[in-house]
């Protein structure tokens, strides 16, 4: 039976079934049309309009500082990404600078939110094949980095704490300690998830040669994170283009060359041990200071007609924000680029062709895709 | 093709299993129960004899979940407007602005996160005076 793109008909006698909007395959609200021969996938079109909540123009109608609360909404594995973009464009925006103390803190909450997004993929990769164990574990480790977000900022999940300006709070007495009796213990654990999941044979086989991305299309479609990084393709925007710190520091960019859902898992599974790497380098050269620069009260906190692109690198890619500001308390427009848009429509349609269903959810695990970010 | 046996990758996974023998992670709740955590961002609390009725916290509420509404009991006698905030926790999402912004540091947000009644008109909650 040939293959159908989304503009074209199936042949009649394929079988059409929806794949969600629940499932495991995303974190969010998603479906796939999917049009099958058999197993086979002959057909996949996307549909999102489930989690629709209208991000970008509710911002627009709230000031600058009941603007910052909304943001962490857009992706809920996880939303300091979007907290940074939003205060860093702020910031460029009326000309705020920040301490070197909330630069140091701002990383340390980016890198524990990626390690915590890295353990929720790895329970959602584990529960789309199969696995029961992973899923388990991953949680569990999860919750501990949770902890200390709790601790930090009063919330497990939404944090609301990278402020424009800095940060909300300081880091409360001991964390920091905690952080680093955390990293030790995860950092010990993680050779167990080789041993159970990375390196077993049944993951291996399900994983590999499924989800094969055209390491030549990478680019020029606007493929990021580990997807991009799975293709051999060393990209990221905290080397090409440093924010915060990010310059002062010493990581690795992991590759790998597979181009498959087990590449992708490989690449996800080494920046784990960079982020932990990272970490440990900000308890390390944590500085004294001040934490939240001086702001002006928030209904006279008012921003110059200007605009500018924000970038932060997200576990799932390059999360952008364009930001334009017209001498008023709010912004003219916001438009959120989440690494999702590329990787639900353009890059997951054409994957799935050819896919078997009971490979659907392990695909869109492996790409990370976030609904909501589809959808702002 | 020739099938080549991972016998590394098969047998390694049940490692695992050692976990079994492990005790568990989680409380043994309600026997056990979870520590308190300082800042975390839980129901409001509002101390009547420092809460000026200024109005500072449902001005910035961008879900509008406050209402300045009528105090009853001992007030702050600076509280001119007898008003002081009531939250609808259908619309709160704990964001803590209202907190911030609180010049007397009247109203925060304390460690209680459970709350059950059958009255769903309760939601509209009067923080507790603390």
């Amino acid at each position: 039976m040939s293959k159908a793109t989304r503009h074209t008909d199936t042949p009649a006698t394929s079988i059409k079934i929806f794949h969600g909007p629940q499932h495991p395959g995303v974190t969010g609200n998603m479906s796939m049309e999917l049009d099958l021969d058999g197993e086979t996938i002959v057909k996949a079109v996307t549909h999102v309009g489930y989690l629709h909540r209208g991000f970008e123009k509710l911002v627009e109608r709230r000031t600058l500082i009941q603007a910052f609360t909304i943001v962490c909404r857009i992706c809920v594995p996880e939303p300091d990404p979007n907290e940074e973009n939003f205060a860093r464009g702020i910031e460029e925006l009326a000309g705020l600078e920040i301490s070197e103390r909330a630069k140091f803190i701002r990383v340390m909450v980016l890198e524990l939110a990626r390690l915590q997004a890295h353990y929720l993929w790895l329970a959602g990769q584990g529960g789309s094949i199969g696995h029961e164990v992973v899923p388990q574990w991953a949680v569990g480790e999860r919750d501990f980095i949770l902890d200390l977000f709790e601790a930090l900022s009063g919330g497990r999940v939404y944090h609301m704490y990278i402020y424009p300006g800095g940060v909300k709070r300081d880091l409360p007495e001991g964390l920091l300690e905690r952080l680093s009796d955390l990293l030790d213990r995860l950092e010990q654990r993680l050779p167990e998830y080789d041993r159970v999941f990375f390196d077993n044979a049944a993951v291996r086989k399900r994983l590999q040669n499924v989800g094969v991305v055209d390491a030549d299309e990478a680019i020029v479609n606007g493929y990021c994170g580990p997807v991009l990084r799975g293709c051999g393709i060393a990209r990221d925007v905290r080397r090409d283009a440093p924010y915060l710190v990010y310059d002062q520091l010493e990581f690795d960019i992991p590759t790998e060359t597979g181009c498959d859902a087990y590449a992708r898992a490989l690449v996800r599974r080494a920046e784990m041990y960079q982020s932990i790497r990272i970490l440990r380098q900000v308890i390390a050269r944590m500085p004294p200071g001040e934490f939240q620069c001086k702001l002006p009260r928030h209904h006279k906190f008012r921003l110059p007609k200007a605009e500018t692109y924000v970038q932060t690198e997200s576990a799932r890619g390059a999360f952008g924000y364009f930001m334009a500001g017209d001498g008023t308390e709010y912004l003219r427009r916001l438009q959120v680029r989440g690494p999702s848009i590329v990787h639900g429509f353009t890059l997951l349609e054409p994957l799935l062709v050819g896919a078997q269903l009971s490979d659907v959810a392990l695909i869109m695990n492996s790409l990370g895709i976030c609904p909501p970010e589809i959808e702002r | 093709m020739a099938w080549t046996p991972d016998v590394k990758g098969l047998i390694q996974p049940f490692t695992a299993l050692k976990s079994s023998v492990e005790q568990p992670y989680t409380l043994n709740y309600p026997v056990e129960k979870r520590q308190d955590v300082t800042g975390y961002r839980g129901f409001h609390v509002n101390s009547l004899a420092l809460c000026v009725g200024c109005g500072n916290c449902q001005e910035i509420c961008m879900n509008e979940a406050i209402d300045m509404v009528e105090a009853t009991g001992e007030i702050n006698p600076k509280n001119a407007s007898g008003l002081v905030p009531r939250i609808d926790y259908g619309r709160c999402c704990w964001c803590g602005l209202c907190t911030d912004v609180c010049g007397p540091d009247s109203l925060r947000m304390e460690g209680d996160y459970t709350y059950v009644s059958a009255d769903a008109d309760s939601f509209l909650y009067m923080p507790k005076d603390r």
